[in-house]
């Protein structure tokens, strides 16, 4: 939950702690993921790229002004490897742009995998897959 | 075949307020008859229009679908190697025939059209339709109905380097004359390998015309003053050797940068330039590391073929844009992010990594899609002014700088023209 309200709460700094040192962070659409393409619309390998990201949505990138909604469906754990939770998620993202217009972003699931550093667990990898391949305008702000 | 529904010609719907290519009215993004009428003569005219990569229908009886400015179309391989593209429509009511983004229909070695079973062969002829001679003596087609006297429209289709082109006019000139010397030579640099498709998707740019995109791909004015990443990161400002190259006609555009050149200019150095931001810096850096992977030494490059292709290099990331209308006020882009077969584990590392510099989520391009919004929300209300294109001077041509917008004047030079207005 501390991912969506980091996200949606525009508290985007908090973002890359949840991710460990080595993570994986990618957006890739179905169809593509299904057949195994390495390049989606983001692509980050280290924390240090997520911060990136976050400085560069900060201070670098023109765009309208817009918030996300979260919904998030169960998680459901598929099983443990080198010592990572894998579990999936089904995600629902509604973006409000500053004007008041508001649709249906993205719908799609997130595929992880989740270690255990000292208390606190985190991402080492979050694949991001939405069901649709087209994507409305721009994708600023991380799914 | 005309699309144009309106009995009013393009000339009584616009008029440029003056001779030349340094004024646009701004109704030319908003005015739904202009666009029937761009259908007509742009996208079904003399002009070749980007389908797909050769890669995408390897074998025989492999077809995708997609679209000639609003026309569905599908891009099939023929049992003898030799690609088809037929309008995706059936002669009997309209209806899409193939109704996915890809199939193969080898096996079935036809085109089926799903609604009353009106069958086709990969060259477009009708050679089935269900029930012709009625069921036990009765109903049925006339008679004298014959099968020959309809088919699919076909297309003209070229390649050129594993790039599907096709065209609806039988006036269109050969591909590498419509394309000319300049234009294919950098096709064929760019893509100097066998293609291999490291991912694909769309932009769906809301309040853009489509011609706003396509004026933005050709506009070497923009990126080092709208995208930050790139002047910050001197990746791309025009204080690096560069140019703007064009066909002989002026239909076509590159635009190119050698990074590694960059002298500065005052200009960049003066705090007046919104993109240049002298304290930011990247964790990771490597997302802008690079190989010299051409001899030319050319970093980036952007090539804009009319009506609506884009074959890009930004860095080391290869691509493929393609246009798609969507309406008078909207448009789609769709992306192929390639490699080549020689390309080694750490090169495609590359290639995957500076995917974050382009497509919706790109950092440097991401505002192109979003500018075009930008304009089409400023234009309302004042549909009767113009916009101003004079950077550069006022003529059209190749330029060895990127102070100047020579390749949108070429843009509308063949807008004029093929719309006569």
């Amino acid at each position: 939950m501390e991912y969506v309200h980091a996200i949606d709460n525009n508290e985007l700094e908090r973002w890359p702690q949840l991710f460990t040192e080595d993570c994986l962070y990618q957006i890739i659409p179905r169809t593509d993921h299904e057949q195994g393409r390495r390049i989606g619309i983001w692509f980050c390998d280290n924390r240090g790229m997520l911060q990136d990201r976050v400085s560069s949505i900060r201070e670098v990138n023109v765009f309208e002004p817009h918030v996300y909604r979260h919904v998030i469906g169960p998680t459901e754990i598929v099983g443990a490897q080198d010592g990572a939770w894998r579990a999936q998620t089904s995600y629902l993202v509604v973006r409000t742009m500053h004007d008041g217009e508001m649709h249906l972003f993205s719908a799609g699931r997130y595929v992880d995998e989740i270690v255990l550093e000292g208390p606190v667990a985190r991402f080492r990898k979050r694949i991001v897959v939405p069901d649709s391949w087209r994507f409305d305008t721009l994708v600023v702000i991380p799914l | 075949m005309s699309q144009a529904v309106t009995a009013r010609p393009p000339q009584e719907l616009v008029s440029w307020p003056e001779p030349g290519y340094t004024r646009v009215p701004l109704s030319v993004f908003s005015d739904p008859e202009l666009y029937a009428w761009e259908q007509d003569r742009i996208f079904r005219g003399p002009t070749w229009s980007y389908l797909g990569l050769e890669i995408e229908i390897p074998e025989a009886g492999d077809y995708v679908t997609t679209q000639v400015g609003d026309t569905p179309v599908i891009v099939l391989r023929k049992p003898d190697g030799s690609i088809n593209a037929l309008v995706n429509r059936c002669v009997h009511k309209g209806s899409i025939i193939c109704y996915e983004a890809k199939g193969n229909r080898a096996r079935a070695k036809n085109l089926t059209c799903p609604y009353h079973n009106w069958i086709y062969d990969f060259d477009g002829n009708l050679t089935s339709v269900a029930f012709e001679k009625g069921i036990q003596g009765k109903g049925g087609m006339p008679p004298d109905f014959d099968k020959s006297r309809h088919r699919l429209l076909r297309l003209r289709v070229e390649t050129i380097r594993g790039l599907i082109f096709g065209t609806f006019s039988e006036r269109t000139p050969p591909l590498r004359d419509y394309l000319g010397p300049v234009m294919v030579q950098h096709m064929e640099r760019t893509l100097h390998g066998k293609p291999r498709i490291l991912g694909r998707y769309s932009q769906f740019m809301r309040n853009t015309n489509w011609k706003l995109y396509v004026e933005n791909s050709r506009d070497n004015y923009h990126p080092s003053l709208l995208h930050a990443f790139f002047s910050t990161f001197k990746l791309n400002r025009l204080s690096a050797e560069g140019g703007t190259r064009q066909d002989d006609r002026s239909w076509h555009h590159i635009t190119f940068t050698k990074r590694h050149t960059d002298k500065g200019d005052q200009a960049y150095d003066s705090g007046m330039i919104r993109a240049m931001k002298q304290d930011y810096g990247l964790k990771d850096p490597s997302l802008i590391d690079q190989w010299m992977e051409y001899p030319d030494q050319i970093t980036n490059s952007i090539q804009s073929i009319f009506p609506g292709f884009v074959l890009q290099q930004i860095l080391n990331s290869i691509g493929t844009r393609q246009v798609i209308t969507r309406g008078v006020n909207d448009c789609e882009l769709v992306w192929t992010l390639l490699g080549f077969e020689q390309d080694t584990e750490e090169q495609t590392c590359v290639r995957v990594k500076q995917s974050n510099l382009v497509g919706p989520a790109g950092l440097v391009s991401m505002e192109d899609g979003a500018i075009g919004g930008f304009v089409q929300k400023g234009i309302r209300g004042d549909l009767d002014c113009a916009a101003i294109i004079e950077m550069g001077g006022r003529e059209v041509g190749s330029q060895p700088t990127r102070a100047t917008e020579t390749s949108v004047r070429g843009f509308w030079k063949v807008y004029r023209e093929l719309m006569d207005v």
